[in-house]
């Protein structure tokens, strides 16, 4: 019995065969699956890393799997583990015992100091920090141990997730999970860190792996166009790293049930209900990449019920953050109400898996302390510091919260307001200070200094007229920029100039190897003076195709941040740093003959 | 040591000082061994300082003040 339909998959289905042999029996938490049974063969191959070789053994492991199941009270999730750890030798006083309190079982010191840390970690993930890694360094705990602990207990959350989900009947019928107390959670003494690791993460070093010869990563760039550091960060680990990407790419990568688009919103709006921002940003980054705009983005992020999905997603994302925030709360009834939208049960299956993948990766990336790709909304950022001191959590924890702070904060904030509350005078302020700005980002896209001139005055027209639906949500500049955009995109289709800017597939500009290779020398621009340096960038820069000369433009001429100039372009970091690389090296191909020619009289 | 195909790869991330530092090193290993990937680095870099250090698409002074009165005036005469 369990909440969604299933079907029998029968015993030649690969993988649970595969688990049957090496568990001896499939779980109902898989069999609750079978609806789907791609995502039973992600998670059958997740396990199977978990369980296989490693530097922490199997049966430490199957404790971690208890003890955290035991502490969210998922009878079935413990009843899974006790299975294992009874199959391994283990004996049930001790494993009752260790589901009340793993304090009070005699364990070595260091299985202790590690099943503090899961616990801490699945149970306040948010206020992990570098002093919990140090803490596992003076028991003798290595980089490879807590990668392994941190996907071990990352592997308990999915699996919790899932069995409230589906609620499937705990495979021994007859255990009853001993009354255990409210779970508290050793704090770790302050300590100095030593060592080149930064407080804030990442906290366990990555060997190099190759982009080109390791093969999920090569998964990676063909289907993401980069590596997001979530993976690099687990380096030490190819094996769990690569199972890890499986179990994505046969998660989230097909459209036959949920689109892309609509899994990768689950996976923003969950994050954001976790308060997660590192997956927030990448979240909100893949989903630029499939054609969302980056106020959408950011308005899922911050309240998916104000942003312009349909009902029936805006009721898919509040049942997925239920089960995710509120799942002591979640029941049938949660179910019965998406049934009653039109979800089907392998929907809502497949919706579940998401969320339970998501809450795998929001567990890890704060257990590693893993660093952002890109910097999540700052809308996002001023709601979770106002949340977590509702909740009274350690601000001082979080790796990213001053800085983001610090960014979160816009220097034309308060002229912007006084602008919209109808200031003429605030109005001309502000584009006084950016009209250099609006000045070149309509030159990248025009591709003429004329043209730019001519446009500039409708622009600053156009700002006017719908400052009213100016919302601080981005910055003053941002907006404005992509006023400048759209009237030049206007302009050109007016010139029958078709231009686009927009995302494309990921292999579009991989020929980027440079063919002239001459050494520039010291200072190759001594050779001219500033104004022939200046024409002759000026000219370059033109002649470079617009979706180019637009990212060069704002990165290097007009010096906005990456994360910026992806946000005024609508576009998604990653194809903003292609583009940007690409129009570097083609500048510098272009200027080669000038420079490398420069340097060589100069040598003789 | 990494392939010149591997150092390019990972290129456009180190010019933006977004590498991890054991990606780093390898980095800085094979350019240390590599003249192509050498010359490559260091005229990228060159052209990213000289089109960044040269404030290019300067808009004249004149001509932003012109553009702007303009705008408020009219902004001024349509509420008036």
């Amino acid at each position: 019995m369990s909440f969604l339909a299933t079907v029998e998959l029968g015993h030649e289905f690969l993988p649970f065969a595969a688990f049957e042999e090496d568990s001896g029996a499939v779980p109902n938490l898989l069999r609750a699956q079978s609806l789907l049974p791609r995502a039973i063969e992600g998670q059958v191959i997740l396990e199977g890393a978990v369980r296989s070789r490693g530097v922490i053994s199997r049966a430490q492991k199957e404790r971690i799997l208890l003890c955290i199941a035991a502490a969210r009270r998922d009878v079935c999730c413990a009843s899974l583990a006790r299975t294992a750890l009874r199959s391994l030798g283990e004996q049930d006083r001790q494993i009752d015992r260790l589901s009340e309190d793993h304090r009070r079982v005699d364990l070595p010191a260091a299985e202790a100091a590690l099943l503090d840390f899961c616990l801490k970690l699945a149970l306040h993930s948010l206020s992990v920090s570098i002093s919990d890694i140090e803490r596992l360094r003076e028991h003798g705990i290595d980089d490879e141990s807590i990668v392994e602990a941190a996907v071990t207990t990352a592997l308990a959350i999915y699996r919790c997730t899932l069995s409230v989900g589906l609620h499937p009947e705990p495979d021994d019928g007859l255990w009853r999970l001993p009354p255990g107390g409210e779970v508290s959670v050793r704090e770790p003494a302050a300590h100095s860190s030593s060592g080149t690791r930064s407080q804030t993460g990442p906290y366990v070093r990555a060997p190099y792996l190759s982009p080109l010869t390791f093969a999920p990563f090569v998964t990676l760039m063909n289907t993401h166009g980069f590596i997001p550091n979530f993976f690099r960060a687990q380096s030490s680990r190819p094996d769990l790293l690569a199972a890890e990407v499986e179990l994505a790419a046969l998660v989230l990568l097909p459209e036959d049930i949920l689109t892309r688009a609509q899994k990768e919103t689950i996976l923003l709006a969950v994050s954001a209900a976790n308060l997660n921002s590192y997956c927030v940003a990448i979240h909100g980054n893949l989903l630029r990449g499939l054609g969302m705009s980056t106020d959408e983005g950011d308005q899922i992020a911050l309240d998916h019920h104000r942003s312009s999905l349909s009902d029936p997603d805006k009721a898919l994302l509040d049942f997925a953050i239920k089960l995710c925030s509120q799942f002591s709360d979640f029941s049938l009834e949660d179910v019965v109400r998406l049934r009653a939208l039109g979800f089907t049960d392998l929907q809502i299956l497949e919706c579940e898996v998401v969320t339970a993948l998501n809450n795998f990766a929001n567990v890890l990336q704060l257990g590693l302390g893993i660093e952002h790709d890109f910097e999540s909304p700052r809308a996002f950022e001023q709601k979770k510091l106002n949340r977590r001191v509702v909740f009274d959590r350690r601000i001082g924890d979080d790796p990213s919260s001053s800085s983001i702070m610090a960014q979160a904060e816009d220097p034309d904030a308060e002229l912007a307001a006084q602008a919209c509350a109808g200031s003429l005078e605030a109005f001309e302020e502000l584009i006084r200070r950016h009209s250099r700005l609006i000045y070149r980002a309509l030159v990248a896209i025009l591709g003429s200094q004329d043209h730019a001139q001519d446009a500039m005055q409708d622009v600053m027209l156009s700002a006017y007229q719908h400052i009213g639906g100016f919302r601080a949500q981005s910055k003053f500049s941002t907006w404005l920029v992509s006023i400048a955009r759209n009237k030049a995109i206007e302009y050109l289709r007016r010139r029958k100039n078709e231009v686009s800017l927009d995302e494309a597939s990921f292999d579009e500009d991989r020929d980027l190897r440079p063919r002239e290779l001459q050494d520039w020398g010291e200072n190759p621009e001594q050779a001219y003076s500033r104004s022939e340096i200046r024409q002759l960038i000026e000219k370059e820069i033109m002649a470079l195709p617009a979706k180019y000369r637009v990212v060069v433009m704002l990165r290097d001429v007009e010096h906005l941040p990456t994360e910026e100039t992806a946000r005024q372009l609508d576009l998604s970091v990653p194809t903003v740093k292609v583009r940007l690389l690409r129009g570097r090296l083609m500048l510098r191909e272009r200027l080669a003959p000038h420079f490398a020619a420069a340097a060589r009289s100069a040598v003789r | 040591m990494i392939t010149c195909d591997e150092f390019f790869a990972e290129f456009g991330d180190y010019l933006e000082n977004r590498v991890s530092p054991e990606v780093r090193k390898e980095l800085e290993l094979h350019l240390s061994q590599c003249r192509a990937c050498h010359v490559l680095y260091d005229s990228t870099c060159q052209t990213v300082k000289i089109v960044t250090d040269n404030s290019s698409f300067d808009l004249p002074r004149n001509i932003s003040e012109s553009i702007i009165g303009t705008v408020m005036a009219k902004l001024r005469a349509d509420r008036a």
